[in-house]
């Protein structure tokens, strides 16, 4: 109780993570209770296609297939969030773990390491994660997998970075003096205590896991049995001159969800180093 | 110097590298033996299979294919694409000038636009200018690159009916001369738009603080006891040493563009690499997805080091 009463008033000293929790909160009400905001299924192909927004059935419109654009909108919430919070998921877990490695052991591993995250950093994710979907299809679950896999490198520099300064702290060389092993003092010292800017960071990853997704599917390369914004952008292309609202309120979406998780980002960052926060923003 | 130019060299070399070492464990591992990844699907000439194999060496131990692979591209050679049976490297030389036209461009304008808002806003903290910046790049900072683009063409060609919405050229006016540069730059001002846009907030945010960071030294707070004028220590010596970090994040922002701007070229027709990334998509011809994938970690890692570069020749502390 009190942790959460702690919780709660570190939340409301700072602005802009008030904002982004407040969002995300208003975000997975919307994931839970899609069918109760929504009139029609959307995935049902209506009989009035190209309706324009303001019609009393359909208040956003709908599509060249006759799909409702606001139930469209809010399930494509769903899959947003389900690619964010897998991808960076992924992404979090491989980062701390190589991270975690690379700054605990020193050394040649930490070496070869440190080169491979900035090499990654430096290679253009987007075409590498257009490359594989290509290959090995285009389902939401490789999208997800494949854009886990290459967003670590961010991630594990953090944490290499914490795990550098937490090894030479007392309580970790108490913990060696007390003869644990290393592989115990990573998992119980090292990863736990250090483990918060990467928290903080895979809010950041979580929208560039949207804008991913967003953007494959914009290139031709999204999952077609689901519903997504980048998708109705990339249907809207077709029928811009002659409905734009296809194509507008995918992109709203998405600019007012990424909104939302960099608000939540810089928010948790300015309450996890205060410091920092003066100079920046 | 020569030192780290010469590790700054390495680490590209190891970029470059790694990307041809994914580019050969994705063609095995793909679904499919690599000839057929290699020649596209529904593809089963038996020559051009035999040709690939012996080129390749496909039928050899692996470190032979690797051997074999590495050798052919460092000559040059990214394979041929079986939908044009044209070698890779031709197609995407004719496409390159385009996207360099759209990509360098762009950078500099925005690096400039970015730098010069992050400075106004920092010598003017909390006025009306800086909320008003800060505001507009965080919201521009969140919209997708494409959508922007999308939002512009309804608003400037459809609306307005100002602008040509998509090519590089009125392929019916036939321009010559200073008309047809005349007509090149009214098509590119809708896609440079939307990569400058999409980009300032990068440059702002960097300039912004690394400004805010000089002015809080105490070596400014020493000039200004001794009563310097706030222009003076402004010119002299806040903007030059607030301007580094802007150049690094120039490097930064070259490896988004170069990729992005496929997105921003599907969405204007731009005759650049990335309608033949796209292409290349719809066809699943991966020779011309790999080789795009290489060319671009060349270029992204030649920017990398030639802006490394320039920080260390602007900044001595680096080099040591």
């Amino acid at each position: 109780m009190k942790l959460i009463k702690k919780i709660l008033r570190t939340i409301k000293s700072d602005r802009l993570l008030l904002a982004g929790c407040i969002g995300i909160c208003i975000l997975l009400f919307i994931v839970v209770a899609a069918p109760l905001i929504t009139e029609y299924d959307a995935k049902l192909f209506g009989p009035d296609a190209l309706v324009a927004p303001g019609d009393p059935a359909h208040p956003l419109g709908t599509n060249h297939l006759g799909q409702d654009i606001w139930s469209m909108l809010i399930y494509g919430t769903r899959t947003s969030l389900m690619v964010a919070v897998v991808a960076s998921f992924i992404s979090a877990l491989l980062g701390i773990i190589i991270g975690g490695i690379a700054g605990f052991f020193g050394g040649w591993a930490d070496r070869i390491i440190s080169e491979l995250i900035n090499v990654f950093l430096m290679i253009p994710t987007l075409f590498l994660v257009l490359l594989i979907v290509a290959m090995f299809g285009s389902s939401i679950l490789n999208i997800m997998i494949v854009i886990g896999l290459t967003s670590w490198p961010s991630n594990a520099k953090l944490m290499r970075a914490q795990a550098l300064s937490l090894r030479e702290r007392t309580f970790v060389k108490s913990a060696q003096a007390m003869g644990e092993n290393r592989r115990q003092i990573l998992m119980k010292y090292i990863i736990p205590n250090g483990v918060f800017p990467v928290v903080a960071n895979t809010t950041v990853g979580m929208a560039n896991a949207i804008l991913l997704e967003a953007s494959l599917s914009f290139l031709g390369l999204g999952d077609p049995t689901v519903i997504s914004w980048g998708q109705m952008v990339y249907d809207g292309k077709q029928y811009l001159t002659s409905a734009w609202w296809i194509a507008a309120f995918g992109g709203v979406a998405i600019c007012l969800t990424l909104l939302i998780f960099y608000m939540t980002g810089d928010g948790l960052n300015h309450v996890l180093n205060p410091k920092h926060g003066k100079a920046g923003e | 110097m020569t030192k780290y130019v010469i590790k700054r060299l390495f680490s590209g070399l190891i970029t470059i590298f790694l990307v041809f070492v994914i580019n050969f464990i994705l063609i095995h591992i793909a679904p499919g033996d690599p000839v057929s990844v290699m020649m596209g699907k529904d593809n089963n000439d038996p020559e051009l299979r035999a040709a690939l194999m012996a080129k390749y060496g496909l039928d050899q131990p692996l470190y032979v294919q690797f051997y074999r692979q590495l050798t052919t591209t460092i000559r040059g050679d990214l394979g041929d694409s079986y939908i044009y049976s044209r070698p890779v490297v031709d197609m995407i030389a004719e496409k390159i000038g385009p996207t360099l036209l759209l990509v360098f461009p762009s950078a500099l304008i925005a690096l400039i636009i970015g730098a010069a808002m992050g400075i106004l806003s920092a010598r003017h903290e909390g006025s009306v200018i800086d909320v008003i910046f800060s505001g507009l790049t965080y919201i521009l900072n969140a919209m997708p690159s494409f959508w922007l683009g999308l939002m512009l063409i309804i608003l400037f060609a459809t609306r307005l009916n100002l602008l040509p919405s998509s090519g590089m050229i009125d392929v019916r006016a036939g321009y010559t001369g200073f008309r047809y540069i005349l007509d090149v730059l009214r098509h590119l001002a809708l896609p440079l738009g939307t990569l400058v846009l999409i980009n300032i907030p990068y440059y702002y945010r960097i300039a912004k603080s690394s400004v805010l960071q000089v002015t809080n030294e105490e070596f400014i707070t020493t000039f200004r006891a001794t009563g310097m004028s706030e222009r003076k220590i402004f010119n002299k010596y806040v903007f030059k040493n607030a301007i580094l970090p802007v150049v690094t994040v120039f490097g930064i922002t070259m490896a988004f563009l170069i990729s992005g701007v496929t997105l921003i070229e599907t969405v204007f027709a731009w005759p650049g690499t990335g309608r033949l990334t796209l292409t290349a998509i719809n066809q699943r011809d991966y020779t011309v997805l790999m080789g795009m994938y290489l060319v671009v970690s060349v270029m992204v890692a030649l920017t990398m080091i030639v802006v490394d570069i320039v920080y260390a020749l602007l900044d001595p502390r680096i080099r040591y």
